[in-house]
């Protein structure tokens, strides 16, 4: 267990600006097709004026520890890397779309070549020791790879004493994307 | 004006297909859910029939050869080629066809996509010898050696296999089902009946088909089949509307789309297609039609009840997976 690598993402949405720089990395990194993406921003506004709060948050693949789209897949293409996220096989996939169906982040797509296709947490580099393309990017260090085998001080401090959520959790995926809550901003 | 809780999303997920709601099934996967169903309920019917041939009376008219009557070798030999039929829809509708040998590489118990291709496969041998043993006296006319040696080898046999493969039909019909409702993402096909839901109309569909094609001395049964099926049917459509009403706000929501929002199937609301067309046209005036001949009534067209049903069903199969992905995914 020592060693078995759990990554994930915590999102700090308190200085997250939906500047979309996360999406055009991705898509540039992973050669995502003209008028699809890997991961996307959300903007959402809660109560009442002049009551109103804001969270603008990345979203993308929540590299679930039991993630539906793994339990249908009935040829393996979509399956459980070692490094804890969750991947698909290309040469397996022949693009029945029941993994799309299962999924309730809709995090996937039908690439235009015949096979299902998501955010792979930038697995090419985290593999060379890198950060994702997403991470590497963000301008205001909303975004954070963590392995939550082995969480890094700065992400355990950054959500001490905080609201964490993660989305959907009744779905039972067991989610490995976090989300800083908004609320935590002063005023908010 | 009540305070309201309100919350503006706006997103800049941007996937075809995927928003603004799911559109990944088009008319392949229902028209092959159809005739799965309609394929597992010739099989359930005729299988049934020959293993209790003499106790209902239309026993083989050639009781020296064992040979059941017309409707049955029909309907013996259609099972397998409606079958196929939705197979070659099933892999039209893959994004990758070339790789459908993917899903023979393995078994994956958790995917019932998985078990499914893999019934599919079990399916064939025994439908067409069963297929085969009920036409055997024609199948001999051609003189086909390896025809001869296969009947010559399981003629003795055709009840064990008709028994077996009542089972397989079942299996079949209830598969095409399942197939949707374990996505639990997905509030309206996220319901345990859909299973007996599909297996119910697959075979008053086939019933219906049976009613069609029989000659006018085995009509009868195949009448009374369908009656009851569509009693049946009726009683289990009741439920799982029910069960999608009673639920949780996902469940009763994804009902309400199906059965009394706003929402459209080509120009019409799906209220109108449930309710008028399925339920009305589809169940109860054909239920109404067969019950009045089997009184002795006289309808002057006795072949409109049959075709409303097969209509029927297959609107059902429609509704269920389009109104399925357009309804929001689980919340």
């Amino acid at each position: 267990m020592a060693n078995k690598k759990n990554y994930g993402m915590v999102i700090d949405t308190r200085v997250c600006v939906g500047c979309s720089a996360c999406v055009y990395a991705c898509k540039s990194e992973n050669a995502v097709p003209e008028g699809y993406c890997r991961d996307w921003v959300v903007q959402e506004t809660k109560g009442n004026f002049p009551k109103l709060t804001m969270e603008n948050r990345s979203e993308r693949c929540q590299h679930c520890e039991n993630a539906p789209c793994v339990t249908y897949c009935p040829t393996r293409a979509s399956h459980y890397a070692e490094d804890g996220t969750v991947q698909i096989n290309r040469s397996l996939c022949t693009g029945c779309k029941a993994c799309l169906a299962a999924c309730p982040y809709d995090a996937r797509y039908i690439h235009p070549d015949g096979f299902a296709d998501k955010c792979s947490l930038c697995h090419h580099r985290i593999e060379q020791g890198l950060k994702t393309a997403c991470v590497s990017v963000c301008p205001t260090g909303s975004l954070h790879l963590v392995d939550f085998n082995d969480p890094d001080e700065e992400a355990q401090k950054l959500m001490a004493g905080r609201i964490v959520y993660r989305q959907k959790e009744h779905a039972g995926t067991g989610p490995s994307l976090f989300w800083i809550s908004a609320s935590n901003k002063p005023g908010a | 004006m009540t305070a309201t809780a309100a919350t503006e999303i706006i997103s800049t997920k941007i996937n075809p297909n995927v928003v603004p709601h799911l559109h990944i099934w088009e008319w392949q996967i229902p028209l092959y859910l159809f005739l799965g169903g309609m394929a597992g309920g010739l099989l359930v019917i005729t299988s049934i029939m020959i293993v209790l041939k003499r106790k209902f009376g239309i026993g083989p008219k050639d009781a020296g050869e064992g040979c059941p009557c017309l409707a049955i070798r029909i309907g013996s030999a259609l099972s397998p080629i409606l079958l196929a039929v939705g197979m070659i829809f099933l892999f039209l509708d893959l994004a990758h066809p070339l790789y459908v040998w993917a899903f023979y590489t393995t078994v994956q118990p958790t995917s019932p996509m998985s078990a499914g291709s893999w019934i599919l496969v079990a399916f064939f041998p025994l439908a067409v010898l069963q297929a085969m043993l009920v036409n055997k006296r024609q199948l001999r006319t051609f003189d086909v050696g390896i025809v001869h040696k296969v009947l010559d080898w399981t003629e003795g046999h055709m009840t064990i296999v008709a028994l077996v493969n009542a089972h397989i039909g079942v299996g079949i019909g209830i598969y095409t089902g399942i197939l949707l409702s374990f996505f639990s993402a997905r509030p309206l096909w996220s319901s345990s009946i859909l299973g007996m839901l599909f297996l119910v109309s697959g075979i008053s569909a086939a019933a219906a088909l049976m009613l069609l094609l029989a000659p006018e001395e085995e009509k009868p049964i195949y009448s009374m089949i369908d009656a009851n099926a569509i009693w049946i049917e009726l009683v289990t459509v009741g439920l799982f509307v029910l069960g999608g009403l009673t639920g949780s706000a996902n469940s009763s929501g994804a009902m309400m789309h199906l059965i009394g929002g706003n929402a459209v199937m080509a120009g019409i609301p799906y209220a109108y297609w449930f309710w008028g067309l399925f339920v009305g046209a589809g169940l109860l005036v054909p239920l109404l039609l067969e019950f009045l001949e089997a009184a002795g009534v006289h309808i002057k067209y006795p072949n409109v009840a049959p075709i409303m049903v097969l209509t029927g069903g297959m609107l059902l199969r429609f509704l269920i997976v389009f109104a399925g992905q357009s309804y929001h995914t689980f919340m």
